[in-house]
């Protein structure tokens, strides 16, 4: 009895969440008519909204533009913060204490305090509306090198020892010893990361003016200010947000077996 | 193949000096057992040797050539862990042909060399398993079949034993000794068990707080150790020892230790500068203790209030005047626990140590 009430409450928990997205994803096959509804089922499913934002603005494009910077930020950020890791847990230098704290000390600087520096400094280096901006900046992430030192300082010395006596350098051992064993915590950054970047908004917009060069969230926000209140406006920007937001879901179904045996492992809150 | 050779080689951790003046010569082909207690410095020795830690002075060779600042790499050593350290990702065979494939060692060759292994240590059927699915005994092998394949010029090994159950290390001792005879390299053993260090070792080197206390061959180590911490080290159940001092009488010397008067019989003497009334240890192994039949001239009186049978072997524990002693008696018919007993002493094998734990013997043997 308890048990049955105890999935009732689960169930209504998981409607709640749910409903907003099912709803989202219905009305984009919806025609204007019936996009005020409530239904999750359209009564005529329609591709209009789809082809209509397709025609409207480059989404396209834009698509390709966010694959291509949130896998190069995703991938510099496994490569430099794992690097990074590996030194600071691992490798003995004077100043390494220093460092760590200092990555300790990054983490509490909000990102806004950072955003005008920065933009001055991508002003400066002639990087505005060019994919460097919209990468560069989100190369190296030091929550992805705390995540994976907690992680790296796990790994007993002695496979280090011996890969050494086994003839490997140390970005051998990292590559093709820790990240093996690190399958893990490398998941997590990597879809943190992938997501942080993917949504991305405020910065696109600072450093990216140039159509051809947008991101998916960027063009869509830029869509969505211009593009009237309507049914069939907010049917078509529902559909640009299904495009944004699809492939994150499907990453996540594909890595979640990573991400949450690595959050139990690393005992550190998403 | 190699010999190794340490000269005045010191360790400092910070503050701590480790290792000092450390000087030993293994012969090739040799098998040297480093043993002391935790904290000796014995694994540090090892890890210096195999470049996995830095040397803070002194000299390391092996062979004709000086390795002290050379890389792991390039040492040609090959080590045995503890813990094994297999890469958990890689089946058995693949963490055997690893460190070949890194030298760029050709196909063919790694395969003649795998098959050795597999052969002398018995590897095929869990070859192509991952660790994880191994069980420890079978972890080692494939440990030391890594070591062998790299045919090195020096084996290291580190405590490769002691994760192992009782049954499973005395299996997996005669393994290395086997192993090594058969390939013939030189060997550096470090582990904390006398056992393994008295059955393995064409060597001992026992250590203590860094230093070299003994040095020689695990029989000449136990019958005559160089000091009193050799004497308590080597040797299960430990010596016993009794603090006391030498009289001479009108019949010759007597160790006397408070109301025990023990007359030394025997042609095992202390020094002949030890004068009368200095404080001296007697040293008396277990096993040189027996039950006599009647209290008579030379035996110890004394109250048995524990008796241990392990089999062929009972230990004996006896309270003598307030100091308790052991004596390893063949098993047979013992007075109950609490009666008193007589212990008699094979004089021909005590052991005398000055107050600074020297050994005082005169025999030729320290």
């Amino acid at each position: 009895m308890r048990r049955a009430a105890f999935y009732v409450v689960l169930a209504v928990a998981a409607a709640t969440f749910l409903y907003p997205f099912l709803w989202m994803a219905a009305t984009t096959f919806k025609s204007p008519a019936e996009v005020g509804a409530l239904s999750l089922l359209p009564d005529q499913p329609t591709l209009d909204n789809y082809r209509l934002m397709w025609a409207r603005a480059p989404f396209g494009r834009a698509l390709l533009n966010s694959m291509l910077v949130a896998t190069s930020v995703t991938l510099s950020v496994l490569v430099f913060g794992s690097a990074a890791a590996y030194s600071l847990a691992r490798l003995r230098f004077p100043g390494r204490g220093i460092l760590n704290a200092v990555t300790v000390a990054v983490l509490l600087v909000p990102a806004q305090l950072t955003l005008i520096p920065m933009y001055t400094l991508i002003v400066q280096l002639g990087w505005v509306d060019s994919y460097a901006a919209l990468i560069v900046p989100f190369a190296f992430n030091a929550t992805a090198i705390l995540i994976l030192r907690q992680f790296f300082l796990q790994v007993p010395r002695s496979l280090i020892d011996s890969a050494r006596l086994d003839g490997m350098g140390e970005l051998r051992i990292l590559f093709t010893v820790f990240w093996p064993l690190s399958k893990a915590p490398l998941a997590m950054v990597g879809i943190i990361t992938f997501m942080g970047a993917w949504n991305e908004v405020l910065w696109p917009l600072l450093v990216v003016r140039d159509e051809q060069l947008m991101t998916l969230p960027q063009l869509l926000t830029v869509f969505s200010l211009g593009g009237g209140a309507g049914p069939r406006q907010l049917a078509t920007k529902l559909a640009a947000a299904m495009v944004l937001v699809v492939p994150v879901v499907v990453a996540y179904t594909f890595l979640q077996r990573y991400f949450i045996e690595s959050m139990a492992s690393t005992g550190i809150k998403g | 193949m190699a010999n190794v050779s340490f000269e005045h080689v010191r360790k400092d951790f910070g503050t701590a000096t480790v290792v000092q003046d450390f000087d030993l010569q293994v012969s090739d082909g040799e098998l040297v057992v480093l043993v002391g207690g935790s904290g000796c410095g014995k694994s540090t020795i090892l890890r210096m040797l195999a470049g996995l830690e830095s040397v803070t002075s002194g000299t390391v060779r092996i062979g004709e050539r000086e390795v002290t600042h050379l890389p792991p790499r390039e040492r040609d050593v090959a080590m045995v862990f503890q813990d094994y350290a297999l890469y958990p990702h890689l089946t058995g065979r693949q963490n055997i042909s690893l460190g070949l494939r890194l030298r760029k060692v050709p196909k063919a060759e790694i395969d003649r060399r795998e098959l050795w292994a597999a052969d002398i240590l018995e590897l095929d059927p869990f070859l192509d398993r991952k660790p994880k699915h191994m069980s420890g005994g079978q972890r080692q092998r494939i440990a030391m079949g890594r070591a062998m394949v790299r045919e090195p010029a020096v084996f290291l090994f580190d405590e490769p034993l002691s994760n192992l159950d009782a049954h499973l290390r005395g299996q997996m001792r005669h393994e290395i000794a086997r192993m090594q005879r058969r390939v013939g390299t030189t060997a550096l053993y470090v582990t904390h068990d006398q056992m393994e260090a008295m059955t393995l070792g064409d060597r001992l080197v026992v250590l203590d707080g860094g230093r070299i206390q003994q040095v020689g061959r695990p029989i000449d180590v136990y019958g005559a150790p160089a000091n009193k911490f050799v004497a308590g080290f080597i040797g299960t159940p430990s010596m016993n020892f009794l603090d006391g001092r030498l009289e001479r009488e009108r019949d010759g010397l007597v160790f006397v230790c408070d109301t025990l008067r023990i007359p030394l019989l025997g042609e095992r003497r202390p020094d002949p500068t030890v004068h009368s009334g200095e404080a001296v240890t007697l040293g008396i192994r277990p096993e040189d203790l027996a039950l006599a039949g009647a209290a008579g001239m030379g035996t110890i009186p004394g109250n048995l209030f524990l008796a241990e049978v392990l089999g062929a072997t009972t230990h004996l524990y006896v309270e003598v005047g307030g100091r308790r002693l052991i004596a390893a008696v063949p098993s047979g018919p013992a007075p109950p626990p609490g009666g008193v007993v007589s212990l008699s002493i094979d004089h021909s094998r005590l052991h005398f140590f000055a107050p600074d734990g020297s050994s005082l013997l005169h025999d030729g043997h320290a």
